[in-house]
């Protein structure tokens, strides 16, 4: 089986610091891969790679049979891969709806035909009551869901999901859980960024990918990968005795 | 097309009738202060598109008024062209001037955007200023073949398209992905918005407006110089107007270009010597009361759904607002 992605020896690094080092993964039709790893560990910048965000300065990004590095933007989105933010970036001064229909012209001709798209899209992430308002004015919770909304208007084959249990409450993260089991239910890959919470992390991955300072450093199911002795170490630090 | 958007249609159809209509019967004055009004809206509908849609600033579109006004002032006086057809060509090599002038200027963002079109005003209006073929600083003089009746009714049909192609836009599905580059160009992009594409079209709209106008203006003062024709003072008027009314909608322009070139009038007209210090005072109190401009604050005030905060009150939450 050929994978859906394959990100084949990418490294990226800003003057003398080496964000990613020669990372490489796939990600299969329709499965939850989990990347996790502490603070700083590169995630933001894997996703950014493979938004097409950022150029890496070594190594390749196919999606579908198509070479992502140095494409434009929309033409990813095109291809099927939808992304969020880890900080939400809604366009504010676009009421909820419109937000979620820019998205929508993707399949839609018209502005009215999108508009109507997006409604149950909105609805389908339980911001209906707030379809008209401005963004500017959702809490953020609310903005998180608006943006998997502006992300599932593009009816994509992948999605990225940059830190998406960040700034969420416990009950939040479980419908967030819900959400990407939804997705993949619906045949939809996903891409998700996780910090730290590894009880979500083994409900909701098919498989994981540690990254530590920029590498990858442990890869597969969720149970062996939190039982190998390299990811504890990378989240708890080595103990003295052993240095 | 729907019932509403029929009665919109013919309304609009009805006032520009009536303008044109109206010509003949404005006396001397009457007409210079109509057609006045009509240039600086039709050009604050110009800007609108880039800058208040596109977000993309502009301090140099007037830089395509003076390419449409030197190209009519030149095809009239070397070739039995008929003047209108002149000013066409002029706004089309405005367009044409665009077009790769808005591939390489919209590289850049914000503040640099501007400084960036105020510099390709100010280049070519020293060009202008020191080229043989455009007369150097004295200009080309016309001889005064065409009444401002004719300019006026020009003026009134470029102005009444640059509404007409204004609303459309804010309509359409081009202009909801100009609104949303202009909130947030990455975003944007990964939500499929072939940016470059866009904004570069919404400049080639921006440019083509006041190079139509630009052979009328020649037309109307018989002469055409730097000064006049990479005017400062159009541009701001444009940029004031758009930014009273309201920035980025489809009535900012024409509220804004009506209330400030009245009050303007009237104050010239009562105060002479301080008219320019006091519209100003005014202009800052407007735009401190209302930041966004008239068109919005109205809108919100006669419950537009679009600026209520819906979230976040008491009454909202215990309403089940947040699940």
């Amino acid at each position: 089986m050929s994978a859906l992605l394959e990100v084949r020896g990418v490294s990226v690094s800003f003057g003398g610091v080496r964000a990613l080092h020669d990372v490489s993964l796939e990600v299969f039709d329709g499965e939850v891969l989990s990347i996790v790893g502490p603070n700083g560990a590169g995630k933001t910048t894997l996703f950014n790679v493979i938004s097409a965000v950022r150029r890496p300065s070594k190594g390749s990004v196919r999606f579908d049979g198509h070479e992502l590095v140095g494409m434009p933007l929309h033409r990813v989105a095109r291809l099927g891969i939808a992304r969020t933010y880890q900080v939400v970036r809604p366009f504010h001064r676009l009421s909820v709806v419109d937000n979620v229909a820019v998205a929508a012209l993707e399949h839609e001709r018209t502005r009215a035909a999108a508009r109507r798209v997006a409604r149950t899209i909105v609805a389908s992430v339980r911001l209906e009551r707030f379809a008209d308002a401005e963004a500017s004015t959702l809490t953020l919770t609310q903005r998180k869901r608006l943006e998997l909304a502006r992300a599932l208007a593009l009816r994509p084959r992948l999605i990225l999901l940059d830190e998406v249990m960040a700034g969420l409450t416990p009950t939040e993260m479980d419908e967030m859980a819900e959400f990407v089991l939804g997705l993949r239910a619906r045949g939809i890959a996903a891409v998700a960024g996780i910090e730290h919470v590894m009880r979500l992390v083994m409900r909701v991955s098919d498989r994981v990918v540690v990254l530590d300072a920029g590498a990858k450093i442990a890869e597969g199911p969720p149970a062996a990968v939190m039982a190998d002795p390299r990811v504890i170490d990378a989240y708890l630090g080595v103990p003295m005795s052993a240095v | 097309m729907s019932a509403r958007l029929g009665l919109a249609v013919a309304l609009f159809v009805c006032v520009v009738a009536l303008l044109a209509a109206a010509g003949p019967f404005l006396g001397g004055y009457w007409l210079a202060v109509v057609y006045q009004t009509l240039l600086a809206i039709g050009l604050a509908y110009g800007w609108n598109v880039i800058s208040g849609y596109a977000g993309y600033f502009s301090f140099g579109q007037i830089t395509f008024f003076g390419i449409g006004a030197y190209t009519t002032a030149l095809l009239t006086s070397h070739t039995s062209l008929d003047w209108r057809l002149a000013a066409l060509a002029g706004g089309a090599l405005a367009v044409a001037v665009a077009a790769p002038a808005g591939a390489i200027m919209l590289r850049l963002r914000g503040p640099f955007f501007s400084l960036g079109m105020l510099g390709l005003a100010q280049t070519l209006r020293v060009v202008a200023a020191s080229s043989g073929i455009t007369g150097g600083g004295t200009g080309l003089y016309l001889s005064a073949t065409v009444t401002p009746l004719a300019v006026y009714e020009w003026t009134l049909a470029v102005a009444a398209l640059a509404f007409a192609v204004t609303a459309a836009i804010d309509r359409s599905a081009f202009g909801l992905r100009l609104c949303a580059l202009r909130e947030d160009e990455q975003v944007a992009g990964t939500l499929g918005v072939a940016v470059t594409a866009a904004k570069v079209r919404a400049f080639l709209i921006s440019a083509a407006i006041p190079g139509l106008l630009g052979g009328g203006y020649a037309m109307y003062l018989t002469l055409v110089d730097p000064p006049s024709a990479f005017s400062t003072r159009l541009e701001l008027q444009a940029i004031v107007m758009t930014v009273f009314g309201g920035i980025g909608t489809l009535w900012g322009p024409l509220v804004g270009g009506v209330v400030m070139s009245q009050i303007s009038e009237q104050l010239w007209a009562r105060f002479p010597q301080a008219y320019l210090m006091i519209f100003g005072g005014l202009l800052v109190a407007f735009l401190i009361i209302v930041p966004r401009g008239v068109v919005p604050a109205l809108a919100s005030r006669l419950g537009g759904p679009r600026r209520t905060r819906v979230n976040g009150t008491p009454a909202a939450v215990a309403a089940g607002g947040e699940p």
